[in-house]
């Protein structure tokens, strides 16, 4: 029997030394602090969580009457509601833009003195740490809540955001085009227009874009707190239960924002890529690629969907 | 030196010169692209009805608000303490609950991990609904369905961090490299014991990352859900507020502040330590 | 001595199985033939080098053997493949064939077959043990691999498995901490801790330098003389395929053009296979007395 074969080369076994199993006290000790963090807060908090019980069904019944069937009439007026969420949005980006662009290239390194450039990133830091709803609570309590009020809220948010990318992006330029523009003997501005901005100008209007992408979703909710468009035709419906309204609105922010996301992410590829790649025909175009990749090297991760080893 | 810069001498052109390019007519596409920019512009610039006069008249009446501002009440403390630790504790609640869900969402939403392409199909479209809805609206629905509370606020930033976590970690199963799972299924593993072996180890130190990034989101997001009254501090806020008490409102932003900062500092030293 | 201390804790391997193609056809979804009309027969416990050009069908063969690749038509038998069927008490396995195979059987006959793959497939941020281990994932329950809540006696497989390719001190290393070799060698403890029957190793030093090329042939040379697995290789390099191989199989434009002992082939059989004269590219040429 001691002849048959066993996976241990006879005689190795004993000369070879097993590492012990590290102990990792650090690890261990974390995880019982984030432990007792999360038992903490749910021990804390005021929430009797046996309402949850019936939830599910609640939840049924609200959606029941959101969408069996929403209130198709008056999509009409969700739609021009939504117009206003847009336009609040893009006016808000577009202001926000204007003013941050600047302050972003004096809060650049090698542009601007350290007295201008320290000052001006921490106002951006300031401004991205406040939400832009409370930005606009603010500005309620002095201006009154208009639809430009609202934009005026976006459009600071922004700043705070778009001034700290734009930094960033010009800075990542890689120096060797700024030397050569520098050692041609260019100004200050000739440097920053002939050397910098050609390389950072497809990631920072990829940024703008972006930046609009979010200020859509807040624009909906500014309207919640009184800002007008989408987000006030909302909380008003909700107020006064009026579902199947509720739920027609709902439909209208999911389609139109997915529909923004998915515009201004394929704008946003083809500024960096320099490509268009739509959707739905990359997506064929990706699976004609996949069959000639398996030619080069046949894989399971690529032929197990259609064999049927679903695990 | 002439042959060079002489404008205008084209017969002095180097010998052995080819022809030159023409410039490439690339202005006509920018006008087009600039002119539906400055269209949209003008076109929101209308619609959301810019008044600067109004603005003014109001900041002018608005003197006595602005000088409450400026002066934080710091007694008010106090009475800010107990909505502030809800705010706390409903978003670490709201991020332990929706990312341990969203840990097995996202291996069903990624392309590398899930064979199963209907349920991959279902599972993403879902999510991308889940995640347009902004949170504020899911917080002014449950405050409806269930009431007003930290229970309401805990359930939207719940489906919020569902939302972003399943995007994050499923995009991120989608770059890693396969090739632990190949072996693994080709040893005779299942799809989910693969997943598992080879491919959540691949993604742990994003997840832990993007947790904590999630954290930040939340504090951030359970200040402000109190305004539609989902609990915390912004549930404050909209007292104050109706009550044109000013001084205590400028404490409670000075309060986010200060939180949101703190909590910045840290997940960024905590996220570079990861990183490394 | 180590041997008896293990014996009938289950650890013993089981001997190799043979694998038998017959008019095997493989082509794939964009109309590429992989294979054409294969038909050869591999003893149990022979270790094999495939050869030929890159698109000859190396891999397609090799991968065809662990259901990895789906055969169009043909069949393939892997486990007793002598004439007269399975004699009493001879098979010390299932004998499976592969066109008919699915789910859970097809599971069954990998966890059988070890593979090594060229980039070594391992998962980069976890512990080489974790990775050795994953070889046990099919004799494993769900909820056992869900929670890496692993048998006791798994690791002890797996502590033996990385002893026998001499990489035990890195078990609790993290694979990415590895050079190039050592992680070829802990693919090749993944597919000992299976236990299996027939080892398949596709180009396993098509990423490595010379000496460690020959470091990761001996090992599995070695495995193949002392555990009696079937092994089945596929190789770029000549020299190593004539050096390691007992018998090679020559593969063309997916048929086979050469089949017989690997010290045999000489230039001009190689050059048949090839179709073109050999050229410094297609032997590795290291001085193996570096190695010893």
């Amino acid at each position: 029997m001691s002849a048959a074969p066993t996976l241990v080369a006879p005689g190795r076994a004993t000369t070879q030394d097993r590492p012990r199993k590290p102990a990792n006290v650090t690890r261990k000790a974390l995880w019982l602090v984030v432990v007792a963090v999360v038992v903490a807060a749910f021990w804390g908090v005021d929430i009797s969580w046996g309402a949850l019980w019936d939830m599910p069904g609640k939840l049924w019944h609200y959606l029941g009457l959101m969408f069996l069937p929403p209130a198709w009439s008056k999509l009409p007026d969700a739609l021009s509601a939504t117009m206003l969420s847009v336009a609040m949005a893009w006016f808000g980006t577009a202001l926000g833009v204007v003013i941050s662009f600047p302050l972003s290239l004096l809060a650049t390194r090698g542009l601007a003195p350290v007295a201008v450039r320290w000052p001006l990133r921490a106002v951006f830091a300031l401004l991205r740490a406040v939400p832009e709803v409370v930005i606009a609570v603010l500005m309620l309590s002095v201006t009154g809540l208009t639809a430009f009020t609202g934009a005026l809220a976006i459009a600071i948010g922004s700043v705070g955001t778009l001034g700290k990318w734009g930094y960033e992006a010009f800075e990542a330029v890689d120096g060797g085009a700024t030397e050569a523009a520098t050692a041609a003997g260019a100004s200050r501005a000739q440097v920053m227009r002939w050397g910098v901005w050609p390389n950072a100008a497809p990631e920072v209007l990829a940024f703008w874009l972006y930046r609009f992408e979010i200020s859509v979703r807040a624009s909906a909710i500014l309207g919640l707190i009184g800002a007008g468009g989408i987000g006030k035709m909302l909380i008003d419906n909700i107020q006064f239960r009026v579902w199947d309204v509720v739920g027609i609105l709902m439909i209208v922010v999911v389609v139109v924002t997915m529909l923004i996301d998915q515009i201004s992410g394929t704008v946003r590829h083809r500024i960096i890529t320099g490509r268009w790649e739509v959707p739905v025909v990359t997506a064929l175009r990706r699976r004609s690629a996949r069959a000639a990749r398996l030619e080069a090297s046949p894989s399971i991760l690529e032929d197990d969907s259609r064999s049927g080893t679903v695990g | 030196m002439s042959a060079v810069a002489a404008p205008g001498a084209s017969a002095a052109r180097l010998p052995g010169a080819g022809a030159r390019p023409s410039r490439p007519r690339r202005w006509p596409a920018r006008v087009v692209v600039l002119a539906v920019l400055v269209a949209i512009t003008a076109w929101s610039w209308v619609a959301v009805d810019v008044d600067l006069a109004v603005i003014a008249h109001n900041f002018s009446n608005a003197q006595n608000t602005l000088v409450q501002l400026f002066q934080p009440d710091y007694s008010f403390f106090g009475e800010t303490l107990q909505p502030l630790l809800e705010t706390i504790q409903m978003a670490v609640i709201g991020t332990a609950v929706g990312c341990a869900v969203s840990l097995p969402l996202s291996f069903l939403a990624s392309r590398a991990t899930n064979p199963n392409g209907p349920l991959l199909g279902f599972v993403r479209t879902v999510m991308n609904v889940v995640r347009s809805i902004p949170d504020l609206l899911y917080a002014s629905i449950f405050v409806t369905v269930v009431g007003t509370g930290a229970l309401s606020g805990v359930l939207s930033l719940f489906l919020f961090n569902l939302g972003i976590m399943v995007k994050l970690i499923s995009e991120a199963l989608d770059g890693v490299d396969r090739g632990g799972q190949e072996a693994a299924l080709a040893s005779g593993a299942t799809w989910l014991q693969a997943d598992r072996a080879a491919m959540l180890p691949e993604v742990a130190p994003q997840y832990v990352s993007q947790t904590i990034y999630v954290l930040e989101l939340n504090i951030r997001a359970s200040t402000v859900i109190g305004l539609v009254g989902a609990g915390g501090l912004g549930m404050l806020i909209d007292r104050v507020r109706t009550f044109y008490q000013y001084h205590y409102l400028s404490l409670v932003i000075l309060e986010i502040l200060v939180l949101v900062l703190l909590l910045e500092l840290l997940s960024s030293a905590v996220r570079k330590r990861l990183v490394r | 001595m180590s041997g008896e201390q293990f014996e009938g804790a289950g650890l013993r391997t089981r001997t190799g199985a043979g694998i038998r193609f017959e008019h095997v056809n493989v082509t794939y979804p964009n109309g590429y033939q992989g294979l054409r009309d294969v038909s050869l027969t591999i003893e149990p416990g022979e270790m094999v080098a495939v050869v030929g050009l890159s698109g000859a069908g190396k891999s397609t063969l090799v991968r065809t053997i662990n259901g990895l690749v789906p055969i169009t038509s043909g069949e393939i038998t892997v486990g007793d493949v002598s004439d007269g069927g399975p004699a009493d008490g001879a098979a010390a396995g299932a004998t499976y064939r592969l066109s008919a195979l699915r789910g859970a059987a097809q599971r069954r006959l990998r966890s059988e077959v070890g593979m090594v793959f060229q980039s070594f497939n391992l998962a980069r941020r976890t512990t080489v043990l974790n990775n050795v281990l994953v070889g046990r994932l099919h004799h494993t329950p769900t909820w056992r691999s869900l929670l890496g809540a692993w048998r006791a006696d798994d690791v002890e497989l797996a502590m033996q498995a990385l002893e026998r390719v001499e990489i035990v001190q890195k078990a609790y290393s993290n694979a990415s901490e590895l050079s190039g070799g050592q992680q070829q060698r802990v693919a090749i403890a993944r597919t000992l801790a299976q236990q299996p029957r027939v080892i398949l190793a596709d180009e396993p030093v098509a990423s490595l330098d010379p000496p460690t090329s020959h470091v990761v042939m001996r090992d599995l040379q070695r495995i193949n003389a002392d555990l009696g697995i079937t092994v089945v290789v596929n190789l770029h390099f000549l020299d190593l395929a004539r050096r390691y191989g007992q018998r090679m199989i020559g593969l063309r434009a997916g048929e086979v053009v050469y089949d017989g002992p690997a010290a045999d082939a000489d230039e001009s059989t190689l050059e048949e296979i090839y179709g073109r004269s050999l050229t410094a590219e297609d032997v590795l040429d290291a001085p193996p007395a570096v190695l010893e």
